[in-house]
C-alpha cells in the first residue's frame, strides 16, 4: 500500500481538520462543563448530540427548513431535555460514589442508542442541502461552505459561553459552584439549581453542534457513540472544565483525525486518536493547560 | 464468618447443583424446545462465567473495568487464528489465548495503576482501549478486518472443540462457570482476597499495612483478563463467527459488568444471579421483536442498569446482605464506655 | 542501637520547607513523642520515614535498614507500621475483618491470621464488636480499630498519629493505658500528639518541631521548661505542666 504525501493533501486534510475541530470543540465544551462543574463523567453525552442531530434531521427533511434555522429548536430543545434528564436521573444520584454516577449514564447513553436504532434502524441518513454542495477553493484546497459554517457556528458558541461564563450572574455562579461547592453554597449560590443550568448549557452547546454538523455529517443512531467518545478525548487533552483547553483540544484532535486519515491507511487514525487519548491519561490527566478556566 | 461454598455442607450442596446441571440436557431432550432453552442456559452460564472473571477486578477489587470486550476479542481472536491458519486445535489454542490476554491485561493493568488511575478515568482508559482494539482489528485484513473470521465447521469434532447440537458445549461452559466461582469462592476466604477487598476500601491504609496496592490490582487484572480470554475462546467455537465489533465492543463489556452489578458486587454468586435473571428475560424480549438484534437487549441492559443505579446499587445480594447483617447483630451497645470494659 | 535513626531528613514543597534538617534517634523499647504547634511538620515527618512521600533530602535507618525509596507496605514488612490522624478503616468489611489485613502480613495463612487479629482486638478492647461492620462504630472505636490494624501487623514499632484527638477525657484515660500497654509489650513507639496530658505521661522523650525543624529534645520535664518551646506554642504554656 503506498502512501503518497503531497503537499495538496496534507494542505486539504489540514483544513479539514481545522474545520472538524472546531466543531469537536463545540461538542466537548458542554461536556467539560458538566464534568467541571460536577465532577459527573456523562457517558450519554455524545447521545445528546445525537438526539439533536436527529431533530435537526426531521426538521430540515420533513419541513424543508434551512438546517441552519433548526438552531432555534435544537439548542433550546437540548436545553430541557438535558436539564430534564439530569433531574429526573442524576440528580438523585449526586452523593452517592462517584462510580455509580459514571455507571448511571452509561445505561443511559445504552437506553438513548438502542431507543433510536430500535425506532429508527442503523441507516444512516443525510441531507440533501446547498450548503455542502457550495464550495471554495484555496488552492489545492477545497472549502465545502458547510464545514466552514461548521468552523464558524461552533467558534461563535464558544465565544457566547466564553462571555456568558466571565460576565454574567449565572455563569459566575457555576464558575464558583465548580470550584468550591460547599463556599458556593455559603454564598448565596443555589448550588443545585446552578447545577441544572450547567446541565441544561452544557446540551444545549451540542444542539447547537448537531444543527451545525447535519449539513456535512450523517445521522445514525451510533453517531453519538463516537462522538462522544472524541468529546472526552477532547476534555482530557484540554483539562477538565477549561473552555480554552476544549478549544485547542478540539483542533488537536480534528487534526489528527484528518491528517492521521490522510498518513495512515484504513481507520488507524482512530487509533491514534485513542493512543492519544490514553497517554494524556496516563502522563497528564489535568490536562495541557495546568488551570481550569470556568 | 461467613459460610464458603468451600465448607462442609454447603460444598455437599454446590456439588448436588453440579449434578442437577450435568443431567439437564438430557431432561431438555425431552421438550420441543429444548435445543432453544439448552442454548439460553448456555449463554447464562458464559455471562456468569465472563461476569465472574470481570467480578474479581470490578467487585472486589474494586477497579471498574469498561472494557473487558478487550480480552474477549484477544482470546476470540488468538485461538481462532491459530486454528484457521495452523490448525490448532482450540483446547490447546485456548491456553494460548487466555495467556496472551493474561499479558496484555499484565501490561494494562501495570501501566493504569501504576501512574494512579482510578474510578472514572481507569474505565475511560478501558473503554478506549476495546475501542482501539475494534479500529485495529477491522483494519487487519490478516485477522479478517472487518469482515470477522469465520471457525470453519468441520462437522462433529469434539477434539476440535465443535460438536454437533449443544450438548458438548454446555458441558464445557458449565465446569468453566463452576470452576470461576469454586475459585472467587475460594480466594473470598484467602489473603488473597482479603487484600483485593482492602485495596478497593481504601488503598491507602492497605498499603499502610503490608499491602501492595499495585501488585493486587495487577494480579486482580491479569487473572480477570486471563479467565475472559479463556471465555473468548470459548465464544468463538460457540457461536462460530467473530468480528471486531462483536467482541471488542461495548455489547459484552457492558453486559459482563452490568451481571455482576445488578447481582452484586464483590460477592461469589452475584454475577451469576444477575446473569440468571437478566440474560433470559434479554433474551425473550429479542425474540418477541422479531428481525431485532442486539438492540433490543441492549435497551434493556441501559434500562436495568439505571434502575439499579437509582435504586439498589448494591445489587440484589448487596440487599439480601444488608438484611442479613441487619439480623445478625445481636444488638448494639448505646454507647461505647472504654472504661466500663476495661475493667480498669 | 538505635531502632530509628533520621537523619538530616527534608521536604520542600516548592516553595515551603516542610520539614527542615531533621535529625533524632528512637532507642529501642523506647517511647518517643513528637510535638510541635499546628503545621509544624510531625505528620509530614511520618509521612516521610514510612514511604508515603519522597523526601528531598536525609536519611532514614530502621532496626539496621536504611528506608530509603521503600513503599508504605514495604517499610511495613520490614516492622514499621503507622496510623492515621483520621482513622482510615475498611469501612464495608467486619472489625476482625479489617484486623485481620494487618494480620496478613505476617501469617499468609488465613487461621494465623484470624488468630492474630483477635488477640490484636482483644488487646485494643475491641472484641466485642469484632463481627461489626467498621462504617458503624464510634469514633473512639474507630480509634482503637486503627491502632488494633497496626498492631495486627505484629510490629517492631508504632507510629501513632494523633490517637487522642477528638476524644473526652474518660477516653483519652483508656487509650493511654492502652498504648502504655503496647510498650510494656516490648513495641517501641513514636507519637504524634496535641493532647499534652497524654504526651507528657506517656513519654520518655520528647522531640519538639516548629514549622519543620527541630526546635528542641529532651525529657517532659525538661522540654515543658524550655524556653524555645513555650515561645513556640505561645499561649500553650498553660498546658504544658
Amino acid at each position: 500500500m503506498s502512501i503518497t504525501l503531497s503537499f495538496p493533501l496534507l494542505a486539504q486534510a489540514f483544513v479539514s481538520g481545522t474545520m472538524l475541530g472546531g466543531v469537536f470543540a463545540l461538542i466537548a465544551i458542554g461536556l467539560t462543563l458538566i464534568w467541571g462543574v460536577m465532577g459527573i463523567i456523562n457517558f450519554a453525552h455524545g447521545e445528546f448530540l445525537m438526539i439533536g442531530m436527529y431533530i435537526a434531521y426531521f426538521l430540515a427533511a420533513k419541513t424543508g427548513l434551512d438546517p441552519y434555522l433548526t438552531i432555534l429548536v435544537t439548542v433550546p430543545a437540548l436545553f430541557l431535555i438535558g436539564a430534564g434528564i439530569f433531574r429526573a436521573n442524576i440528580q438523585p444520584v449526586l452523593k452517592d460514589p462517584v462510580m455509580n454516577q459514571i455507571l448511571l449514564t452509561v445505561g443511559l447513553m445504552l437506553v438513548l442508542q438502542n431507543l433510536t436504532l430500535v425506532l429508527f434502524t442503523a441507516t444512516p441518513m443525510s441531507i440533501d442541502n446547498p450548503y455542502n454542495r457550495t464550495t471554495f477553493n484555496v488552492g489545492p484546497v477545497v472549502i465545502p461552505l458547510s464545514n466552514l459554517l461548521g468552523l464558524v457556528g461552533s467558534l461563535v458558541g464558544v465565544a457566547i459561553l466564553w462571555w456568558f461564563l466571565q460576565y454574567t450572574d449565572m455563569g459566575r455562579a457555576i464558575r464558583a459552584a465548580s470550584q468550591n461547592r460547599d463556599a458556593a453554597t455559603l454564598m448565596g449560590i443555589d448550588v443545585r439549581r446552578t447545577y441544572l443550568v450547567a446541565f441544561g448549557i452544557g446540551s444545549a452547546c451540542v444542539g447547537l453542534a448537531a444543527s451545525l454538523m447535519i449539513p456535512f455529517y450523517y445521522v445514525s443512531p451510533l453517531v453519538g457513540s463516537f462522538l462522544g467518545l472524541v468529546a472526552f478525548v477532547v476534555v482530557v487533552l484540554g483539562g477538565m472544565g477549561n473552555v480554552l483547553g476544549a478549544l485547542v483540544g478540539g483542533l488537536v484532535i480534528g487534526l489528527s483525525e484528518t491528517m492521521g486519515a490522510a498518513i495512515l491507511p484504513g481507520s488507524l487514525s482512530r487509533v491514534l486518536t485513542f493512543a492519544i487519548f490514553i497517554l494524556v491519561l496516563l502522563f497528564r490527566p489535568q490536562g495541557i493547560f495546568r488551570r481550569s478556566q470556568t | 464468618m461467613r459460610k464458603s461454598v468451600l465448607q462442609g455442607r454447603r460444598f455437599i450442596g454446590f456439588a448436588l447443583l453440579f449434578l442437577l446441571l450435568t443431567l439437564l440436557p438430557l431432561v431438555l431432550s425431552r421438550l420441543p424446545k429444548g435445543k432453544y432453552y439448552l442454548h439460553i442456559i448456555i449463554l447464562v452460564l458464559l455471562y456468569a462465567y465472563l461476569s465472574t472473571a470481570w467480578n474479581i477486578l470490578g467487585g472486589y477489587a474494586g477497579q471498574h473495568s469498561l472494557g473487558n470486550g478487550l480480552y474477549l476479542g484477544v482470546g476470540a481472536y488468538v485461538s481462532t487464528v491459530l486454528f484457521l491458519k495452523l490448525g490448532l486445535t482450540p483446547w490447546i489454542g485456548m491456553w494460548i489465548a487466555g495467556a496472551a490476554a493474561a499479558l496484555l491485561g499484565w501490561f494494562v493493568g501495570y501501566v493504569c495503576f501504576r501512574y494512579g488511575l482510578k474510578g472514572g478515568y481507569f474505565a475511560l482508559v478501558t473503554i478506549a482501549l476495546a475501542e482501539a482494539a475494534v479500529y485495529l482489528t477491522t483494519n487487519i485484513r490478516w485477522v479478517g478486518g472487518a469482515m470477522g473470521l469465520e471457525v470453519t465447521w468441520l462437522g462433529h469434532r469434539p477434539l476440535l472443540m465443535q460438536f454437533e447440537g449443544k450438548t458438548g458445549y454446555y458441558y464445557i461452559i458449565l465446569v468453566m462457570a463452576a470452576l470461576s466461582i469454586l475459585y472467587t469462592a475460594w480466594l473470598d476466604r484467602r489473603r488473597f482476597g482479603y487484600y483485593l477487598v482492602a485495596v478497593r476500601e481504601n488503598d491507602r491504609a492497605a498499603d499502610a499495612l503490608g499491602v501492595d496496592p499495585l501488585k493486587i490490582k495487577t494480579q486482580a487484572n491479569v487473572i480477570s483478563a486471563f479467565m475472559t480470554g479463556l471465555g473468548g475462546t470459548f465464544f468463538a467455537q460457540y457461536f462460530t463467527y467473530i468480528h471486531p465489533r462483536l467482541v471488542f465492543g461495548e455489547g459484552p463489556s457492558v453486559q459482563i459488568l452490568l451481571f455482576a452489578i445488578i447481582g452484586g458486587l464483590g460477592t461469589v454468586w452475584g454475577p451469576s444471579v444477575g446473569a440468571l435473571i437478566l440474560v433470559p428475560v434479554a433474551e425473550f424480549t429479542r425474540a418477541q421483536l422479531s428481525g431485532s438484534f442486539a438492540g433490543a437487549s441492549l435497551l434493556l441492559y441501559g434500562a436495568v442498569l439505571m434502575l439499579v443505579m437509582l435504586f439498589m446499587p448494591r445489587g440484589i445480594l448487596g440487599v439480601v446482605k444488608n438484611v442479613s447483617q441487619k439480623f445478625g447483630q445481636r444488638g448494639k451497645p448505646t454507647t461505647s464506655e472504654l472504661s466500663g470494659q476495661g475493667g480498669g | 542501637m538505635s531502632m530509628l535513626s533520621v537523619r538530616h531528613l527534608t521536604k520542600d514543597f516548592g516553595g515551603l520547607t516542610a520539614v527542615d534538617d531533621l535529625s533524632f534517634d528512637v532507642g529501642e523499647k523506647e517511647i518517643v513523642g513528637l510535638i510541635g504547634p499546628n503545621g509544624a511538620g510531625k505528620t509530614t515527618t511520618f509521612n516521610l520515614i514510612t514511604g508515603f512521600i519522597p523526601p528531598t533530602g536525609g536519611e532514614v535507618t530502621f532496626d539496621g535498614r536504611s528506608l530509603k525509596s521503600l513503599k508504605p507496605h514495604q517499610i511495613c514488612k520490614l516492622g514499621l507500621t503507622r496510623t492515621f490522624q483520621i482513622a482510615q478503616p475498611f469501612p464495608d468489611i467486619t472489625v476482625l475483618e479489617n484486623a485481620l489485613v494487618g494480620a496478613y502480613v505476617r501469617c499468609p495463612s488465613t487461621t494465623a491470621a484470624k488468630q492474630k487479629a483477635l488477640e490484636a482486638l482483644e488487646r485494643m478492647r475491641l472484641s466485642h464488636k469484632a463481627g461489626e461492620l467498621a462504617k458503624n462504630l464510634t469514633l473512639i472505636e474507630l480509634k482503637q480499630l486503627e491502632i488494633a490494624k497496626a498492631l495486627a501487623t505484629g510490629p517492631k514499632m508504632l507510629f501513632l498519629d494523633e490517637v487522642a484527638a477528638g476524644l473526652n477525657l474518660a477516653e483519652i484515660d483508656a487509650i493511654l493505658e492502652l498504648v502504655q500497654g503496647l510498650n510494656d509489650q516490648g513495641i517501641t513507639l513514636l507519637v504524634v500528639e496535641h493532647v499534652m496530658k497524654v504526651i507528657m505521661s506517656l513519654s520518655q522523650r520528647i522531640v519538639v518541631l516548629d514549622f519543620g525543624k527541630k526546635i528542641a529534645e529532651g525529657t517532659p520535664d525538661g522540654i515543658s521548661r524550655d524556653p524555645h518551646v513555650l515561645e513556640a506554642y505561645l499561649g500553650e504554656e498553660e498546658a504544658i505542666a
